[in-house]
């Protein structure tokens, strides 16, 4: 989601016309166009041109090329516009990844690829399977014009669920894989999550929201219609601004007058989905006056998240719904009690202004009428880019620890799946080796030892960087976090470590031993050191 | 005991390495292998707690009696030649630092072992983490029964009872004692607040919601203050408040109580919030002289696992008293209830780590050949702690009145407590003259008298696994 500012996206979209008939579309091309190069003064060839269904490519190559091709692969991009707030891109928009400089990676000799990630017909949004083709078909163009001894496929965001079915269906195309704040393996766990969002707002804030409920027309009608849900959350949020939440609940009837405030409200939905509880400029525990305690701190990183997270769920729920069709979101069996961490009960007992006010909450919210969904529907949601993760090749996730867009926990459920298939390996080498009684079997058996090869690399933030105005409020337009929050959001010197990783995990077939892994990390301030670091799992998993 | 749930490197490189690059699981650690924290010289050990802030009166004190007592340990040799260094991390009881100063205590001071934690709101946000690495997590000063589920966490292991035991056994002896007394609690409302309600209910101690039955969202107690909680105990004539809050929640209750003029016939309080020494200095940082907290305290009701710190007659608190004197240089060590648990806690994590590197011990039948043959190489490993604690935590000395109930089931501490009264000199006495002390579970069992017999300390008042 990087076409525009999230932050730009949320304040325009309170005010502007939802309806328009701008018509998108991108040509198709009937065949893939042979590519045009030129070389410029420094020795950089670039070449452009298109792939079969039309989408171009683009492919610098600089005078010292080293023989390592990286072949970077955007995140989700939007269909359709909103005059004045979307604009849709109109071919390749980033060779590199946002802050890393073209530049750099071309001074450090590497060859640089990528495409736009376009289907046939203009359509963008969730359309993972044409990706995994499109990027095959990149790389086919690379090698054919150039002699590549590595390959190094990395991407961002939506490219965890092009990837990872990527090196699985073509393993000799790329020599490591890199996920950079990416779901992994499928954005379906967290969109689930984030209709919950949606919907417990409609218990708590604004009856009138369907959220999820109301994705699933097809083209411009239903952006709109997905605009519109997200445009009613940007309301509350933006009066949340503006009072702290400080006013009690106004629904549901049952909890009206009960002076619980809708900050509690609002921050039993951050955590109830997963939402980090620390944000750009809140830190979760320094206090004020005013934020005279740590889960009112938290609160406010909630809202602080809140917008870009449920932007996600929006356009990325819509993207999702044009290919389950309507009704991919059910919480006719969701236990909303069992969603709350014990550990946040406690630690954000006051901020949810005690027990009482807990229970009460999710007592009125299990009692809430459900949103029924189409058992196609749902299942198609859980059935969206699978992937077995049993690729070999080394594979090096880079993620944020407060991550509002792409929640953390997207890293961990990716080595989650990727050690329940080594340890089945694992399980299958010990018993031949244990069976083993003559040094032919050995050998054989030997074969079968699995290796482990990811690496799981989080960026985080200081320990405390929450500033405050004279008045004790939350200094909200301060500078954020130097590390570790935001999508997408690394210093140069993170990225460049990861990229340099990546590098020498293509070149010999490991990600790295962690003595060498530590090497880079020390030189990439509030990268942790912590190579067994594990963030908060998203509240679903499938 | 006051101070419960209270609020509420090349070898390392190389173990680390076979981690990452995954040629292994933390599960399949073998229990002979080196364990970060433990060299042939030393022993590091992690703890958090709130050394200063709001919750800090008290129980900032643990930490220098236990480094005292290990202190003492060294002077002696140690354990198996292994000095014990207790590396300490202050949370302020802000869990985001608690989360943080974990994370500093595993990876840049690579302990052996987490000890002593302080607080049961903030320690539940890392058990978690440090369960799922298998780091032992012991002697952990909070009474939440939840936590002592070997089957939820592992590696974690109590120093205190469990609120539920401690209420079952002081709603009992309530119960019985004022049978025509209306009887009220004034509770937090988080884990430490539903635990204690869930003993007295098994006690058959029931309240009514907003008549005998009052709460409060823990940490508001200082800035909101609970006169409307108290006024409403008062106005519906409850003669007998329970408080199950933490220290600085009953100084302010007392003290506005005192102020309403609300003057019910007894006050018992959970021990969390009972410390003597942490009550007066609460209170005397509100402009109360210490001569009228005295006041305030003397009748209150209240129940221990082990001597109360006033007792000159029990042979621990003589041997930990004369400790403290020798080898605690915090900034107070004054000798009160936060001192004798941090010398009883170092006292029992001294016998457990000599147990385990003791080669006549047994352990489970899974780990007893590698266990005993570490042993005997003087290797420590926290595969061979946890089961060295798992196998014989009865036989951990300590200076409680019931031993520990550590087993592969439970990993809940002491089963009993006695109740007192608070004396003029604001010394707990036992309420029937004579220490009577009552066991039970944290379950349905019932509420009996203990014959259990504490092990006598040795001369040297080092344990003797």
């Amino acid at each position: 989601m990087k076409t525009i500012s999230m932050r730009k996206l949320i304040a325009a979209i309170g005010a502007a016309a939802l309806l328009s008939t701008a018509a998108v579309a991108i040509a198709p091309s009937a065949y893939a166009a042979a590519p045009t190069c030129t070389k410029a003064s420094d020795g950089v060839e670039t070449c452009t041109g298109t792939l079969s269904n039309g989408a171009g490519y683009l492919i610098k190559v600089p005078a010292r090329y080293n023989g390592t091709f990286f072949y970077w692969n955007h995140g989700i991009r939007f269909t359709y516009p909103l005059p004045g707030v979307i604009t849709v891109p109109k071919g390749v928009e980033e060779l590199t990844p946002s802050n890393v400089p073209e530049a750099a990676m071309l001074r450090a000799g590497y060859g640089l690829a990528t495409y736009d990630g376009v289907s046939t017909g203009g359509l963008r949004g969730w359309n993972t399977a044409d990706r995994v083709e499109m990027l095959k078909e990149l790389i086919d163009t690379v090698k054919a014009k150039y002699t590549v001894r590595k390959g190094v496929a990395y991407g961002s965001s939506q490219a965890g669920s092009i990837l990872t079915p990527f090196i699985e269906k073509y393993p000799t195309y790329a020599d490591s894989v890199g996920i950079m704040a990416g779901v992994t393996p499928s954005i379906g766990q967290e969109v689930q999550s984030l209709c919950d969002a949606f919907y417990i707002l409609s218990v708590f804030a604004d009856p009138t929201i369907k959220g999820c409920a109301a994705m699933g027309v097809k083209g411009l009608a239903g952006h709109y219609a997905a605009a519109a849900e997200f445009g009613k959350v940007v309301a509350l949020l933006t009066a949340w601004g503006g009072n702290l939440g400080a006013p009690g609940l106004e629904y549901p009837a049952a909890l009206k007058g009960s002076g619980i405030p809708q900050r509690s409200a609002l921050l039993l939905t951050g955590l109830l989905i997963g939402l980090p509880t620390k944000s750009a400029h809140m830190d979760g525990i320094t206090t004020s006056p005013v934020i005279a305690e740590q889960s009112i701190n938290a609160t406010v990183a909630i809202l602080e998240n809140f917008g870009e997270a449920i932007a996600t769920g929006t356009f990325g729920g819509q993207a999702i719904s044009e290919i389950t069709g309507p009704g991919f979101y059910d919480n006719t069996k969701t236990n909303w009690f069992s969603l709350l961490d014990p550990a946040d009960s406690g630690r954000f007992n006051l901020g949810l202004s005690g027990d009482g006010a807990i229970n009460g909450m999710l007592g009125v919210l299990s009692m809430a009428p459900r949103v029924t969904g189409d058992p196609a529907a749902v299942a198609k949601l859980k059935a969206l880019d699978k992937s077995k993760f049993d690729t070999t090749k080394p594979v090096v996730l880079l993620s944020n620890e407060a991550d509002r867009l792409v929640f953390p926990g997207n890293g961990a459920l990716y080595v989650d799946k990727a050690r329940a298939i080594y340890d089945a390996k694992l399980a299958k080498y010990e018993t031949a080796r244990d069976a083993a009684t003559t040094s032919a079997e050995r050998a054989a058996a030997a074969k079968l030892k699995p290796f482990w090869n990811v690496a799981s690399l989080y960026a985080m933030t200081p320990e405390t960087y929450t500033k405050y105005t004279a008045a004790g409020l939350p200094d909200l337009a301060g500078a954020p976090s130097p590390s570790g929050v935001g999508h997408q959001n690394f210093t140069l010197k993170q990225m460049m470590a990861w990229v340099k990783i990546l590098a020498h995990a293509a070149d010999t077939g490991k990600v790295g031993s962690p003595g060498y892994l530590q090497q880079y990390i020390k030189k990439a301030p509030y990268l942790n050191s912590d190579l067994d670091y594990r963030p908060s799992d998203l509240k679903y998993i499938w | 005991m006051n101070i419960r749930a209270s609020l509420s490197r090349k070898k390392l490189i190389g173990l680390t390495a076979v981690l990452i690059a995954g040629s292994m699981t933390l599960a399949e650690i073998p229990a002979n292998a080196a364990d970060p924290g433990v060299s042939a010289t030393e022993i590091v050990l992690g703890m958090q707690l709130p050394e200063t802030g709001a919750a800090s009166p008290g129980y900032n004190k643990v930490d220098d009696a236990m480094r005292a007592y290990f202190d003492y340990v060294n002077s002696k040799g140690g354990i198996g030649g292994k000095k014990i260094r207790l590396e300490v991390k202050d949370d302020t009881y802000k869990a985001g630092l608690t989360i943080s100063t974990a994370s500093s205590l595993i990876n840049k001071e690579k302990v052996f072992a987490f000890i002593g934690s302080i607080g049961t709101q903030t320690h539940i946000s890392v058990i978690k983490d440090i369960n799922r690495r298998k780091i032992p997590d012991v002697f952990v000063n909070s009474g939440f029964s939840d936590f002592y589920n070997p089957a939820t966490y592992p590696t974690t292991f109590a120093a205190l009872g469990t609120y539920v035991t401690e209420a079952k056994i002081l709603g009992k002896y309530l119960k019985e004692k004022y049978p025509d007394k209306k009887i009220g609690v004034l509770y937090q409302s988080d884990d430490f607040g539903r635990n204690s309600l869930e003993g007295f209910a098994k006690a058959g101690l029931t309240f009514e919601a907003k008549k005998t039955s009052a709460d409060f969202i823990a940490g508001t107690q200082g800035s909101v203050g609970l006169a409307s909680q108290l006024t409403q105990l008062k106005a519906n004539g409850v003669e007998i408040v329970i408080i199950a809050a933490v220290s600085s929640a009953t100084a302010v209750a007392l003290l506005t109580a005192s102020a309403l003029g609300y003057k019910p016939d007894k006050w018992a309080v959970i021990s969390v919030g009972a410390d003597a020494t942490t009550f007066q200095t609460i209170a005397g940082s509100k402009g109360v002289p210490a001569s009228m907290s005295a006041a305030m305290l003397t009748g209150l009701i209240s129940a221990s696992h082990a001597p109360a710190p006033g007792d000159s007659s029990d042979e621990y608190v003589t041997a930990f008293k004369k400790i403290n004197d020798d080898f605690n240089k915090g900034a107070d060590k004054r000798w009160d209830n936060n001192v004798l648990q941090g010398m009883n806690i170092g006292y029992m994590a001294t016998g457990a780590l000599m147990g385990t590197l003791n080669a006549k011990s047994t352990f489970s039948a899974k780990n007893n050949k590698t266990c005993q043959a570490n042993a005997k190489k003087a290797v420590l490993t926290r595969v061979c702690f946890i089961d060295y604690l798992n196998t014989n935590g009865s036989k951990v000395e300590s200076a409680a009145f019931t031993p520990l109930q550590y087993s592969p089931t439970t990993h809940e501490a002491f089963s009993g407590f006695w109740i007192g009264a608070y004396d003029a000199a604001t010394v707990l006495q036992p309420v029937s003259g004579t220490r009577v002390v009552y066991s039970t579970d944290s379950g349905n069992g019932p509420v009996t008298v203990s014959n259990y017999k504490r092990p006598a300390i040795a001369a040297d008042a080092l344990p003797k696994n």
